[in-house]
């Protein structure tokens, strides 16, 4: 009962194929709750992102409903549901085109019936939040891969919405700026945020990411804890994705006849396990 | 707004008499059409061009796809009405509407039914040189993907609250600038992309070229040529000689 209350979105019998025929979901049921960061993932066409894009109305469903908060999305206009949800997508470039870096994030307040002091104060502090200060008269067509990233990322951001969702967030991202990628989502997680991310990225969602939903040809093939998904080696390949580099180390070393205990699901827990063992065995060789 | 109906004028291959019409011919059909829509201002003769159109998309299998270009262009028919309607008279804003319609049903009956490859090979054999003649149905080949790009810079810009509809001509210019600017960007990028990516596979490297496909003027070519000659004659003449009743206008 308290699962059903909590249910922030809801997918109810969800079927969408695109105007050409071709079936992208078929019977979607899906429940998300307030605060909840959750992975979508599987192979290329499975659907992934046609889910998403249902959140903010930027397409409706052929049948079923997509309820946000107990309010159907096809009762609002796109406007109203994206201050409640916030879609990056995956190429920043399709999202810039102001002059000036600050001038982008102005852009992104502007629908938010904002007066002109509130805007700037909250330029401000975004730009500053996300390390743009000194770039603010820089144009954002000058800015790196990974700062247009995190460019699109303010831009969305700066607008507060209650749920965000991320289309391949760490492709093309290096070490660092998963980093911060990861910081922030930390950050908004704190906030009760709802987070969505669609990604390919097992070995992140295993390490940060608490649930999964798998998809495959339009249909959810798995949901439940990412630990236990990304471990089944027959979701994992019906999903074309690959274990876990933990998973994958963990199998390696039972076949080896070492005994590796099940709880042992992250990296950490890996070099915990085997450091142990390392000095176990070092003992009994003095 | 949707920019999905730039789909209408991609290449689908299907087996049908319009289909298998030399590019060359049909061509000419596009620009003959163009030149024939051009020459009158009256409804009647620009209904009767436009009426002729129909059993040719019918024999390509092209209703549909025909039928979402004109759709998707009726913002642009509805500014021409009252541009026209408002600043000079309505017969004029119905007949501009008709000469619009089978300029774009041309091309786009053009579009539908001619294979880029085989466009590239059509230009080069009226002596285009190959370079341009790549390029130009290089430029033909990327309509739809532009047109998907389009519609995935809408959706990102609307889910930070763009709006689509603004009040007043000045805003909705400005309202443009969120699309077309990173459209413009992401074009010029990409076609920097496929030159480069042409270049590491020795584009132009070689100044004769040999081909795998030839394309051949064959008898059913001729006759759509000789019928589309005999069109423009007939309506240069009906133009020089107009009967009083290709004159009809509605009487306001």
């Amino acid at each position: 009962m308290l699962n059903e209350m909590n249910s922030f979105i809801r997918f109810q019998d969800v079927n969408f194929s695109y105007p050409n025929g071709t079936i992208a979901l078929k019977e979607i049921n899906l429940k998300i709750n307030r605060g909840e960061t959750i992975a979508i993932m599987g192979q290329n066409g499975a659907g992934k992102t046609t889910l998403i894009r249902m959140l903010n109305g930027l397409i409706r469903p052929t049948s079923g409903r997509v309820l946000i908060e107990g309010v159907d999305i096809i009762t609002s206009t796109i406007g109203s549901l994206s201050k409640k949800v916030g879609i990056i997508f995956q190429n920043p470039m399709h999202q810039l085109f102001s002059n000036t870096v600050a001038e982008e994030i102005k852009f992104s307040l502007k629908s938010l019936d904002l007066s002109k002091e509130e805007v700037e104060e909250k330029t401000k502090t975004i730009l500053n939040e996300y390390g743009f200060e000194k770039y603010a008269d820089h144009s954002p067509m000058n800015l790196s891969g990974g700062e247009s990233k995190k460019l699109a990322n303010a831009s969305i951001m700066c607008r507060d919405p209650d749920i965000l969702v991320f289309d391949e967030p760490t492709l093309g991202q290096d070490a660092n700026e998963i980093k911060i990628f990861l910081n922030m989502l930390e950050k908004e997680s704190k906030k009760k945020k709802t987070i969505i991310m669609v990604t390919h990225n097992v070995e992140f969602a295993n390490e940060h990411v608490p649930r999964v939903v798998f998809m495959t040809n339009g249909r959810i093939l798995a949901d439940g804890p990412t630990n236990r998904l990304l471990s089944n080696e027959t979701l994992v390949n019906r999903s074309s994705l690959i274990l876990p580099q933990v998973f994958r180390l963990k199998l390696g070393l039972r076949t080896l006849g070492l005994e590796v205990p099940d709880n042992i699901i992250k990296k950490f827990d890996m070099i915990k396990f085997l450091s142990s063992y390392f000095e176990t065995e070092k003992k009994e060789v003095n | 707004m949707s920019l999905q109906f730039l789909n209408a004028f991609k290449f689908l291959k299907k087996n049908t008499l319009i289909h298998n019409l030399d590019p060359r011919a049909k061509l000419l059909f596009a620009f003959i059409y163009t030149i024939n829509a051009l020459m009158f201002n009256e409804i009647i003769p620009l209904f009767i061009l436009f009426i002729s159109l129909i059993p040719l998309i019918l024999l390509g299998r092209l209703f549909k796809s025909w039928f979402k270009s004109l759709k998707g262009m009726s913002f642009l028919f509805i500014i021409i009405i009252l541009l026209n309607t408002l600043f000079l008279s309505l017969n004029l804003a119905i007949a501009m509407v008709f000469r619009i319609s089978i300029m774009l049903s041309a091309f786009s009956i053009f579009f539908l039914t001619v294979d880029p490859n085989d466009l590239a090979l059509s230009l080069i054999s009226m002596k285009v040189p190959y370079e341009f003649a790549f390029s130009f149905s290089l430029a033909f080949r990327f309509v739809p993907t532009i047109a998907i790009e389009a519609q995935n810079i809408m959706d990102a810009q609307q889910s930070r609250g763009y709006e689509m509809q603004q009040k007043g001509i000045i805003n909705q210019v400005k309202n443009l600038f969120p699309l077309l600017v990173p459209l413009i960007i992401s074009s010029i990028k990409r076609a920097f992309n496929v030159a480069e990516a042409l270049e590491s596979r020795a584009f132009g490297s070689e100044q004769k070229r040999t081909y795998y496909y030839t394309i051949k003027y064959t008898a059913k070519d001729w006759i759509f040529t000789l019928y589309l000659l005999a069109l423009l004659s007939i309506l240069i003449i009906i133009r020089i000689n107009m009967p009083i009743w290709f004159k009809w206008s509605i009487p306001v």
